[in-house]
């Protein structure tokens, strides 16, 4: 040990004040993106393809822009995981072309996303988009989408204007809309659970585009909605929300909660005595293995409009159940069916048009239909947006929680325009 | 609003605040004697709830799983300190470097080891209880979180002013010259000081765990509220933490009742304030000494 050694330690005070407040400012700015790691990985083909002259047997190029860092990871991962199932059990080729994938992290940051957009766009040169998961990517994706003629198959954005007024021809969504997820539900909690909810959202556009659907259905089927609450996305603790249901004593909770917020809010809303007492209903994401494997126990007697649950009886369902058990060692959730759905829209597109140009895929997609786990889905050609069954399901513990079907809403469509406010 | 309703908030604050104060005052500490701004702290917590959780996992016990973590942490801690933090004393920017690239390595092994899947960990049973009080229900386990947080306060204060290693930190933070002029092995301070910082990371992050889950991300939610903390309690004291953390963790809860979409504001408002009247924090000795 030397002398020397010993620290010297300026004792300017302010400066570092300075510093931190200023850290400060920029991690809350940038709390979404606590890594800048970009996640690029490329599946490689296992069988060469020795053909390479005529044009049908040219490579598929598909870029993948999803939030793989933050909040929204593990959506991402798990339509990262559905995609690479589906082209799995294909061999990774569709027809003679093989197929590849580039990924990119957006990071849920509309202008990482424009970035990542022109690396794919203008290096990688793909041939198809598949991705975002946040809204605010997806709009700010639209335009440049729009100018390029790229297809994008949407894979859970769920703004609705994607469906109305920004609607383009070269965006088609496989999973589901707002408009859809608040409203598909609420006539059976109307009729079936109460006629007074206190509504809780995030604060986000989708938190309001969920609620204002799920207030507007509610109210048509003869409900009245007490209250509703916005917290901050990200919140830590319910408990002041709580309390105010608590004392509000509605016939019914209904709340939209994603992520890691949604496991906090279903477990507090079970500490704060509240489970059990007054019913706890929801979007898909209350129903799904997402929440409901971490929330455990917590989540028991929840009711939600799902639209993919693993109880749905079809072949199609069963296959990608066991195939994804089989692959990944863990239970699959409605993401990893929005990304093995993209996948296969993207099949049935390029083998309908025998093309990987967009111009002719546009042309197939309109109106496509196709075997989903979820049942037979249509994209409906007024809105890009699909036409599907919403399941009214309720969370009840077997090795686990897992849903049962309490009742089917059939084709749920988006209607073609915004309802007048 | 009914009194009892008025109440629970006001616990539910306490309780919130005295789970950042135990985050804010291993920070406080640590820059205390150190003047290294820890910016890994963060890392830290969460890394010590995940390790609880994976004891837990392997059946042990909560408070078993809670204790290897904080001790693991405490190690993670030394190690820190000893092989990396100790090339950098009196180098402000690079130790900013440095923790803040800690971060990054931090969340992507939490990534690559444990997945981007959200996890938690359920409340021990012994605590597993709801009070009820007037029209509401309280869970029994943010009451303990509060008696952990003043306890914790204690000891703090105990080892502080009543023990030879509080008064030796106590010297150490005045001068450090001096410190090692009288014989004191001040790399072992250093490195003790330092490993107690990250132990109380740990602890926060397995206590914390129940309530808030385990997720990647969740380091910079607690670090920039820590942060704010120690700026308005005050650098270098952890009484200050102490205060600070209680009038954030009731900012934020009451500000979610009266002022839903503002609580946010309202805390960076408050430390605008606080620094308006005392440069220094409230508890902050001599900025420009």
């Amino acid at each position: 040990m030397q002398r020397g050694k010993l620290p010297i330690v300026k004792k300017n005070l302010n400066k570092l004040v300075l510093l931190l407040t200023a850290l400060m400012f920029i991690l809350t700015a940038c709390s979404q993106k606590s890594s800048n790691s970009s996640n690029t990985t490329e599946s490689t083909n296992t069988t060469e393809s020795t053909a390479q002259a005529a044009g049908d047997s040219e490579p598929l190029k598909i870029g993948v822009i999803l939030s793989f860092t933050g909040t929204f990871a593990p959506l991402s991962e798990s339509i990262k995981n559905g995609l690479e199932l589906y082209f799995e059990q294909n061999n990774w080729v569709i027809g003679n072309r093989k197929v590849e994938i580039k990924y990119e992290d957006d990071e849920a940051n509309p202008q990482t996303a424009l970035r990542k957009y022109r690396q794919l766009v203008d290096s990688e040169k793909v041939d198809i988009l598949v991705g975002p998961i946040s809204s605010s990517v997806i709009n700010a994706l639209r335009d440049p989408i729009e100018k390029d003629k790229i297809v994008l198959i949407d894979a859970n954005a769920a703004a609705n204007d994607v469906s109305w007024g920004k609607k383009s021809d070269y965006i088609y969504r496989v999973s589901f809309s707002n408009w859809q997820n608040g409203s598909a539900g609420a006539a059976y909690y109307a009729k079936n659970v109460g006629k007074t909810a206190f509504v809780i959202g995030p604060d986000y556009p989708a938190g309001h585009e969920v609620a204002d659907a799920f207030i507007a259905a509610f109210e048509q089927a003869g409900g009245k909605v007490v209250k509703s609450v916005f917290p901050k996305l990200g919140t830590n603790d319910f408990a002041t929300y709580l309390t105010e249901v608590a004392s509000a004593k509605p016939d019914l909770v209904f709340a939209f909660a994603t992520g890691t917020d949604g496991i906090r809010f279903v477990q507090q809303y079970k500490e704060f005595g509240l489970q059990g007492k007054i019913p706890l209903t929801g979007p898909l994401e209350l129903g799904d293995e997402l929440i409901t494997g971490p929330a455990g126990d917590a989540a028991e007697g929840i009711l939600a409009n799902a639209i993919w649950v693993p109880a749905i009886d079809n072949d199609a369902n069963k296959k990608f159940i066991d195939a994804y058990k089989a692959k990944y060692n863990k239970a699959p959730n409605v993401f990893s069916v929005d990304g093995y759905d993209s996948a296969q829209l993207i099949h049935q597109a390029i083998e309908k048009s025998g093309s990987k140009k967009s111009e002719d895929l546009i042309k197939v997609l309109k109106g496509i239909t196709f075997e989903s786990p979820r049942g037979t889905i249509t994209i409906d050609a007024k809105t890009n947006n699909p036409i599907q069954n919403f399941y009214i399901v309720k969370n009840v513990k077997k090795d686990g929680i897992l849903q049962e079907i309490l009742d089917t809403v059939p084709n749920v469509t988006m209607p073609e325009q915004a309802p007048a406010k | 609003m009914d009194l009892s309703i008025l109440f629970v908030q006001i616990i539910t604050g306490l309780a919130y605040g005295m789970l950042l104060f135990m985050i804010a005052a291993g920070l406080t500490i640590i820059f205390g004697l150190l003047s290294v701004v820890n910016l890994a702290h963060g890392a830290l917590f969460m890394i010590g709830g995940y390790f609880t959780f994976t004891f837990i996992n392997q059946h042990l016990n909560f408070w078993l799983a809670l204790l290897i973590s904080v001790i693991l942490l405490a190690i993670l801690g030394m190690l820190i300190e000893r092989f990396l933090l100790n090339r950098m004393y009196g180098k402000e920017l690079e130790q900013v470097l440095l923790t803040f690239g800690l971060i990054f390595i931090f969340t992507d092994l939490v990534k690559w080891i444990w997945g981007s899947s959200p996890k938690s960990i359920s409340i021990p049973p012994l605590l597993d209880a709801s009070l009820t009080i007037g029209v509401v229900t309280f869970p029994v386990y943010r009451l303990f979180v509060v008696v952990v947080g003043c306890a914790v306060a204690l000891l703090l204060w105990y080892i502080e002013s009543r023990t030879r290693i509080g008064a030796i930190v106590r010297a150490g933070v005045d001068d450090r010259h001096m410190l090692s002029s009288l014989g004191i092995n001040f790399k072992l301070v250093f490195a003790g000081v330092f490993a107690f910082g990250a132990g109380m990371a740990g602890l926060s992050g397995g206590l914390g765990a129940p309530i808030l889950g385990l997720y990647s991300g969740m380091d910079n939610d607690v670090l920039i509220l820590s942060l704010v903390i120690v700026v308005i309690g005050g650098l270098k004291t952890w009484k200050g933490a102490f205060i600070g953390a209680i009038l954030v963790g009731m900012v934020d809860t009451l500000g979610q009742v009266w002022f839903p979409s503002f609580s946010m504001v309202l805390i960076f408002a408050l430390m605008v304030f606080i620094l308006l009247i005392k440069p220094s924090g409230l508890f902050g000795k001599g900025v420009d000494a």
